[in-house]
């Protein structure tokens, strides 16, 4: 019984991290049909910027910020100067353009940093919460993690709905010919989409790296699983990530748990390529089944 | 409501890939008319609007609205400067609620005091919008579409305003009511409207003046009146 409840909760917990990132690849896949491979690699860079402020300065909180900042501009640069390029043009482009961008950004952090595994700080306490003798399985970091993930899906189910942006967003995302019929200036929006999902990455990435320690990949497996609860939920869906990312988390964390944990990543093909079958388009989509 | 400008398309040369489809258009409407633009299918009427909104770059000619030009300006540049154009089929955002379709109109043109009064008027002039504004886009009925798509265009307070082909798939009544509507719009608001029609009778029944585009040139143009009394014009071009 407790082992049952303690792989639930720590579902959850991991859970929030691929929604984080099923948010980021909903947010450009929506806006811009495009899937962005190199959406781990970004967080991972993120999180590097996050390392070295808090290395110099011992301010966890600064660094966490600032790791936030990193990913608005990182997506918003990339955005610019190596995506927009591909929109509109053939698919293959956007997909080997951030393939590429992947390799680039993993390359470089090697480059600089190394490829040796560096601990990163946790928010609060990563030890077991108890109450009286049980052990629920979860730690206060996890319990940040999860507000933390489900406040920035709010503030951006908010953004969305009620702001003039948002209405821009949803817009654009929709039908991009009739907003520039209309007179919005979709290149513009297409950055702040990006910008906004460097965010989400960026957030999933200090969050997470504590438990996968700090190197150039950190973030493969993660951006998979995360990819993976994306595509459960449905790409078009914000709602379909968050509840993708909770669903494939406890899911894997049952069955690491009580068939065996080398396997995740297996489990988690498995649970991807049942879903494929299953409903195509993801639980929470509306429409037919798109090619990826 | 507007401060309606001028249209004049001055020697277009528009087309896609290496053909041209307007071969030399030459259009000129005064400020608050109605000029419909008639012809069979495949004459260019759709590449016209879509010249004069941006969406085609001509190769050739000048774009003139209240005497600025246009032409080769990005789309989302001459929408800026108040050329409002309805697409065929419509163009509504069906997955947006009819509320958010409208107030998209009105996001790059207007402050939000604008956006505010724009909406306002919207419903007070369509009620049918008002009573549908939560529900999705994607419930209207093609009248009612065409409706918002109109009310949508006209958030912006535009000054010239371009419509493709409203009366496409709706029902007679529907049509005569849509006609009625863009009728209004030049006499209360005293728009300038550039009426792309397949339907001819209805479009000369409200325009002020009337051209016909065949193989990408304009082969008559005349006060509306005249085009629709030329019975050898009306067989040959025209369908009536």
């Amino acid at each position: 019984m407790q082992e049952f409840i303690e792989f639930g909760l720590g579902g959850i917990g991991i859970g929030m991290i691929y929604a984080a990132i099923a948010l980021s690849l909903v947010l450009i896949w929506r806006g811009t049909r495009v899937l962005n491979y190199s959406q781990g690699g970004m967080a991972m860079f993120t999180t590097y910027v996050a390392w070295e402020v808090i290395s110099k300065t011992g301010n966890y909180w600064l660094g966490f910020v600032l790791a936030l900042a990193a990913g608005l501009i990182l997506g918003a640069v990339l955005e610019r100067t190596v995506v927009r390029p591909t929109i509109g043009k053939s698919p293959l482009n956007s997909v080997i353009v951030t393939i590429g961008l992947l390799i680039f950004l993993e390359g470089l952090a090697g480059i600089i940093y190394g490829g040796q595994y560096r601990s990163f700080p946790a928010a609060y306490s990563v030890r077991g919460l108890r109450i009286g003798s049980f052990s629920l399985g979860i730690s206060s970091n996890d319990l940040f993690t999860a507000a933390a993930v489900l406040a920035a899906a709010l503030i951006l189910a908010l953004v969305f709905r009620y702001t003039t942006v948002g209405l821009r967003l949803r817009a654009t995302a929709f039908n991009s010919g009739v907003a520039r019929l209309l007179g919005i200036r979709i290149g513009r929006v297409l950055t702040l989409g990006w910008a906004l999902a460097g965010l989400f990455g960026a957030l999933a990435g200090v969050l997470v790296t504590p438990t996968t320690f700090l190197y150039p990949n950190s973030m493969d497996s993660i951006f998979v699983l995360g990819f993976t609860a994306a595509v459960i939920g449905g790409l078009d869906s914000p709602v379909g990530a968050v509840v993708g990312g909770v669903l494939l988390g406890v899911v894997l964390s049952y069955a690491g748990g009580y068939i065996g944990n080398d396997l995740v990543l297996v489990y988690g093909l498995v649970v991807l390529a049942l879903v494929l079958m299953v409903r195509p388009s993801g639980l929470f989509s509306s429409a037919a089944a798109r090619r990826v | 409501m507007t401060d309606a400008a001028g249209l004049a398309v001055e020697d277009i040369v528009a087309g896609y890939g290496g053909v041209p489809v307007l071969d030399g258009v030459s259009i000129s409407a005064r400020p608050g008319t109605i000029t419909a633009v008639l012809g069979a299918n495949g004459a260019g009427k759709t590449t016209l609007l879509r010249a004069i909104s941006g969406f085609v770059r001509p190769r050739r000619g000048r774009v003139l609205v209240g005497g600025t030009d246009l032409a080769r300006r990005p789309p989302e540049d001459i929408a800026r400067a108040g050329v409002a154009h309805v697409p065929e089929g419509q163009g509504v955002i069906t997955e947006l609620t009819v509320e958010d379709n409208l107030r998209v109109g009105a996001l790059a043109t207007r402050d939000r005091a604008g956006r505010a009064a724009a909406l306002a008027d919207a419903y007070r002039r369509f009620p049918v919008l008002s009573e549908r504004r939560r529900r999705a886009a994607a419930t209207l009925s093609g009248g009612e579409r065409q409706i918002l798509v109109i009310a949508r265009a006209l958030m912006a307070a535009p000054r010239v305003l371009l419509l493709d082909e409203p009366s496409l798939g709706l029902a007679p009544r529907m049509v005569a009511q849509v006609m009625d509507l863009v009728r209004q719009l030049r006499d209360d608001a005293g728009l300038t409207v550039l009426l792309v029609e397949q339907n001819a009778r209805s479009a000369l029944g409200i325009a002020d003046t009337g051209l016909v585009l065949n193989l990408g040139k304009v082969v008559a143009e005349d006060n509306a009146a005249a085009l629709a009394g030329d019975v050898g014009l009306r067989r040959h071009y025209l369908g009536f």
